[in-house]
């Protein structure tokens, strides 16, 4: 286990952590970390946003109270785009995570902080948080497992919000029995999160995938470099004694467009509270009128991201666009959910690229537009709006950098997903980075 | 003249509408709050089962539709008493439509009802800034939303009030003064309407209204234009002022609250009963046990236990029996009658009324039941009052004639008996006992 | 998306924007919302809620309950005498 001085030495390279505990000694059975939107009494919590700044809770989330209660040591939280509006980590008020495998590249996003500190940090476990993507893309660019739980599988009580339809708790680890040990801890029922309390319970056996569809929407516009990896994997998969179909999911596209604008919907009602009064940034000119009061904050310390969200959001619910683009969005959500429900009906799991390229360099990531960023989470986003269980496995390396396999499984079946890593793990070495302290 | 009224009313719930806060307690600032009434970054909202209940109860009450299925909505605006910068409210699915409620001969008729929250409280400090309190933050809301059938001011208040106490006997809200009722105010006396927000109390929509039915036809009268607007009310000037033009745009991007998931309310409805109100309840009562209005009212005015207890004892015995004995001896006695006693008084009436007891034994066991004296002391009392009773029937024979064409005449005995008893005996006593000697008499 | 658009999505969002910023999100938002239009092309299902998997009648009883104690709520928050302070109102 990396020892605390040494953890602290590493996140002065890697810079994964906004926060870092002040002990010198673990005091617990096991160590993890929280994303930073995760809420704790003993650490401030600022979802990587400068405007809340200064925030300290007082009380747990769920998941970060019910791992501390499995004899968690909680070692500080992690850094992540601003509200977790990001692929890259690039959008922290709080400094970028960089890639282990390579520091000009990014750890993915927005649980960059989190799929780093798993991979560098021995036996760490990491909770991420995924809305659009966000726990399998960085673990595919750090090369860790990943897994996001169906929507609703575990409380979302202090989970600073995102999209409150789509904002998922989950866990990333370098060892696939990570995952399934501490899914089931912070799973299941809580009376803080109605949405929790929709699920049955999870199955104490492991599932066994027996067939996986490939949709032929999901391999175009995949470098060639991943997709050799993504067939390689597919060819371990019927190894493994898993039949591989190719199947049509020609819905899969309007994916995209339908969860930015649900996500984006409500996170501009979700970031409306923040002002200037009663939590981070409160420090300006009282006597000012409400309404330009309010406006200086938001303007000063919303990050670009941000404001390109709320604008987004804040047009998709307009008078007159709403129906549009808003009530459109469920009404698409609907058929994406159909469209997967089909395929289920004969294959256990859909298996694609976690992301289309490597992690990209910092250089290149400047260079894309806006657009260029939404669409790089193409493959990611379906199972994220569908809320579907979905997981990133290791599954080789281009150009020295980690590539992932993602699998999808149907509402509440995780125990398929967490089944297939045990079995992976067996057959699959992760190629550890070289970590300096 | 056309009115429509937008009406709040708070339902008594014991904790907020969607966090535990208690809903009452010390008058300190901030002292009933949570992460989640404070809109704290990570809480969430769970809805009340209680607030639903009530609300549903009042749709009922109103007569209103209500969906196979019921959610809610966020209403996004910025605003100090605001915390989370939205409000939980309904939208799309109301949890009742299209109801009615009749106030005198009017019906009015009644848009919707839906259920939301109420914001915090502030107030303004010397420098401008301002003071919050957020106890009220999350305060469970009803409101209804009439339709524009309201055709005066002086209606618009007798409407409310009659509603208000309709409210007050369907759900058991305690009556807190009429100020704690919040309406917003629609009034038009030509084609454009005007909103007047947010006037507390019956008496201030009612001079709020006649201030701006004044308002809007001196305009018209003058040649001039009535503009669509949103106005307030001034309590101190009682005069209508318009409402400070918004620099930032109002558009509430109203998007549904995907922390709360779906109610399924058309069956919760079915499992809950409707209290009827007091004017209801007179009118079935007069009509189904044929009575008359008088009686019945006598009934509901008196209790609504004690027209329930009528209701039961005239199935028990007959409706002419048990309006006597229930506006009678058990009227009398009334403060000291629990609803535990309801079957034992209705077997002594049952006793009575299948010729096992006489009149004065029935009188007498009730009062006992009731009162808990010993039935031998009653006896004696009622031995004395009978005689007396009968004493001063035999003195004024004609009464007798005059009392089968005229209630009244009964007066002049009960008169007499309470000289000659010196207050021995309480007026509805006499007054029972010498109806009753009377009766048998002719 | 034109210019006016972004302007008032920004009032509305309590946004103020820089000239550079207002050029800058347009032309974003521009980009974004034409891919957006496929949107356009496919009907959708109807759906009840707004949550991927149905949430049905979650409910709390009526029993008051308080499990942070408010002071401890309010420690980061500016207040005074117990209010919480915030911006003049008008």
């Amino acid at each position: 286990m990396t020892s605390l001085p040494d953890l602290k030495r590493i996140n002065d390279r890697y810079r994964m952590f906004t926060a870092v505990t002040d002990s010198t000694e673990y005091d617990g059975e096991f160590v993890f970390s929280a994303k930073d939107n995760l809420t704790t009494y003993d650490f401030p919590a600022t979802a990587g946003s400068k405007i809340l700044e200064g925030y300290r809770p007082p009380f747990d989330a769920t998941p970060v109270k019910k791992m501390r209660e499995a004899g968690g040591f909680l070692a500080g939280k992690t850094n992540m785009d601003e509200f977790g509006f990001g692929t890259f980590s690039a959008n922290s008020a709080f400094g970028i995570p960089l890639n282990p495998y390579d520091l000009n590249r990014s750890c993915g996003g927005s649980s960059g902080g989190a799929a780093c500190a798993a991979a560098v940090l021995e036996d760490h476990v990491a909770l991420g948080v995924s809305t659009g993507g966000s726990i399998v893309c960085p673990a595919s660019f750090c090369g860790v497992y990943g897994i996001a739980p169906t929507y609703g599988r575990v409380s979302r009580y202090g989970l600073i919000d995102y999209g409150n339809s789509l904002d998922k708790v989950g866990v990333l680890s370098t060892k696939a029995s990570d995952l399934s040990r501490y899914l089931r801890v912070i799973a299941g029922k809580d009376p803080k999160d109605p949405t929790s309390c929709a699920q049955p319970e999870m199955p104490e056996a492991l599932g066994k995938i027996r067939s996986v569809a490939v949709p032929k929407e999901a391999v175009q516009g995949v470098s060639k470099g991943v997709m050799e990896c993504f067939n390689k994997s597919l060819e371990a998969l019927k190894g493994m004694g898993v039949d591989v179909e190719t199947v049509d999911m020609p819905v899969l596209k309007y994916a995209m467009p339908a969860y930015y604008v649900l996500a984006t919907s409500e996170a501009s009602t979700n970031l409306a509270r923040y002002c200037g009064m009663r939590y981070g940034q409160q420090d300006g000119d009282l006597t000012l009128r409400f309404d330009d009061y309010f406006t200086s904050f938001r303007s000063q310390y919303f990050g670009d991201e941000a404001k390109r969200r709320i604008l987004l959001g804040t047009f998709t619910r307009m008078v007159g666009y709403a129906d549009r683009y808003y009530s459109k969005a469920l009404r698409v959500r609907a058929s994406v959910i159909s469209e997967y429900k089909k395929v289920y009906e004969t294959h256990d799991a859909v298996a694609t690229p976690t992301m289309p390229f490597i992690s990209p360099r910092f250089d290149e990531i400047a260079d894309m537009s806006a657009l260029d960023v939404y669409k790089a989470d193409f493959l990611t986003i379906p199972p994220n709006l569908t809320g579907m269980p979905h997981m990133s496995m290791p599954c080789g390396y281009s150009e020295g950098m980690p590539v992932g396999l993602m699998l999808t499984a149907d509402h509440w079946r995780e125990d398929l997903l967490l089944g297939a890593a045990i079995e992976w793990e067996k057959g699959f070495r992760i190629v550890k980075p070289e970590v300096i302290a | 003249m056309k009115i429509g009224l937008e009406i709040h009313v708070q339902l008594p719930t014991k904790s907020k509408m969607f966090c535990s806060c208690p809903t009452e307690g010390e008058d300190v600032p901030n002292s009933r709050v949570c992460p989640t009434c404070l809109g704290m970054p990570g809480s969430k909202p769970v809805l009340n089962k209680r607030a639903v209940e009530l609300g549903l109860t009042l749709a009922k009450m109103l007569g209103c539709t209500i969906p196979e299925r019921t959610w809610f909505s966020r209403k996004t605006y910025f605003y100090p008493d605001l915390c989370k910068h939205f409000q939980i409210t309904q939208y799309d699915t109301p949890i009742g439509e299209r109801g009615e409620f009749k106030t005198g001969n009017k019906t009015i008729r009644i848009t919707r009802v839906h259920l939301e929250e109420d914001p915090g409280k502030t107030k303004r400090v010397g420098d401008g800034s301002a003071l919050v309190d957020y106890n009220r933050s999350g305060i469970p809301l009803v409101e209804i939303v009439t339709e524009p059938d309201i055709s005066s001011p002086a209606e618009a208040r007798q409407f409310l009030s009659d509603l208000l106490a309709a409210i007050r006997n369907t759900i058991d809200l305690p009556d807190d003064g009429t100020r704690s009722v919040r309406c917003d105010c629609n009034i038009s006396v030509g084609k454009e309407r005007v909103e007047v927000k947010n006037v507390s109390g019956l008496q201030n929509v009612e001079n709020c209204l006649k201030y701006e039915a004044v308002r809007q036809l001196k305009l018209l009268k003058a040649g001039g234009k009535v503009e669509r607007e949103t106005r307030r009310y001034d309590e101190e000037r009682k005069v209508t002022l318009p409402a400070r033009k918004k620099e930032y745009e109002a558009d509430y991007g109203y998007i549904g609250e995907p922390d709360l998931g779906t109610y399924r309310i058309a069956e919760m409805a079915q499992a809950i009963k409707v209290r009827e109100t007091p004017t209801a309840m007179t009118a079935r009562i007069a009509d189904q046990y044929g009575i008359g209005e008088k009686a019945a009212k006598q009934l509901v005015s008196t209790s609504i236990g004690l027209a329930e207890l009528f209701e039961d004892m005239a199935k028990a015995t007959e409706p002419r029996t048990a309006l006597t004995w229930c506006t009678g001896t058990v009227s009398a006695c009334w403060k000291q009658y629990v609803p535990e006693m309801k079957d034992d008084v209705i077997s002594v009436v049952k006793e009575l009324h299948d010729g096992r007891i006489t009149d004065t034994e029935c009188g007498i066991r009730l009062k006992s039941l009731i009162t808990g004296e010993a039935a031998e002391d009653l006896a004696q009392a009622s031995g004395d009052l009978d005689a007396l009773v009968e004493k001063a029937v035999d003195e004024h024979p004609e009464v007798l004639e005059d009392y089968r064409t005229n209630e009244k005449a009964a007066n002049r005995i009960i008169g007499a008996v309470m000289k000659s008893s010196g207050g021995r005996y309480s007026s509805a006593e006499v007054v029972s006992a010498v109806k009753r000697i009377l009766d048998s008499r002719i | 998306m034109d210019r006016e658009i972004v302007e008032r999505a920004a009032r509305i969002a309590h946004l103020d924007l820089t000239a550079e910023e207002l050029d800058r999100y347009e032309k974003d938002l521009s980009e974004i919302l034409d891919h957006f239009q496929m949107l356009d092309e496919i009907p959708g299902e109807d759906t009840e809620g707004f949550t991927p998997v149905p949430v049905e009648d979650v409910l709390r009883d009526d029993v008051p309950n308080t499990d942070i104690p408010p002071e401890d709520l309010l420690r980061g928050m500016k207040t005074y005498d117990g209010y919480v302070r915030g911006p003049r109102l008008s």
